[in-house]
């Protein structure tokens, strides 16, 4: 249980695949982890970007 | 008031309380809990999510409408409750900012907008269609300007 309405299960194990069932209103948002897995990784690779600004370069002015 | 934030880009820096943004549950995959929002005058469009306690951890951030004058951000009314907003416009929005060597490479997270509403901070999941992660910067410009 995540919260007191959102039941996560496990529907089947076959080798090394796992299907999980996922219950929830339908207004809670259920975000593929893929989804997630794309900002998340957008975010970190914005956090390390190199952002050259005018300021920063040694040669500004 | 003012706080002193150190940061590994920009160095010691003296911040308003007033530019310091909590967000309780981070920046997806990030994490960081309060930002310190830089506004710097050479940067132009660009401004900056400084984290205040981890000086590694500073973000760039843009306004989206400058750029995408048509961009438009839904969320549920659940998603809304959740992170206190109750009117459409009631908060700013900022998308944060992919930089690359040339402007013409930059792009933008159209799908996963900062709404910040008195002075809270959510990163959230856009269910506008037609919005992606990574989005170039100037093709919303190029697209109005046919």
């Amino acid at each position: 249980m995540i919260g007191d309405d959102v039941v996560i299960e496990i529907v089947e194990v076959t080798g090394t695949t796992v299907r999980v069932g996922i219950t929830a209103p339908r207004e809670r948002l259920i975000y593929r982890e893929e989804l997630w897995e794309r900002v998340k990784q957008e975010n970190q690779e914005a956090a390390r970007a190199n952002f050259k600004e005018p300021g920063e370069s040694p040669a500004a002015s | 008031m003012q706080q002193t934030v150190n940061s590994s880009r920009f160095g010691e820096l003296e911040v308003p309380a007033e530019a310091v943004i909590d967000f309780p549950s981070g920046l997806i995959g990030v994490g960081g809990r309060r930002f310190a929002l830089l506004t710097r005058e050479e940067s132009g469009a660009f401004r900056w999510l400084q984290e205040t306690e981890h000086e590694d951890l500073a973000l760039p951030v843009t306004d989206p409408f400058a750029f995408f004058p048509d961009y438009e951000v839904q969320i549920s009314d659940a998603e809304a409750e959740r992170i206190g907003i109750s009117e459409p416009g009631e908060a700013d929005v900022l998308v944060i900012v992919r930089a690359a060597e040339a402007l013409e490479d930059f792009s933008v997270n159209l799908l996963a907008p900062i709404l910040v509403s008195r002075q809270v901070g959510h990163q959230v999941i856009n269910e506008a269609p037609r919005v992606d992660v990574r989005v170039p910067l100037l093709a919303g410009l190029a697209e109005s300007a046919v």
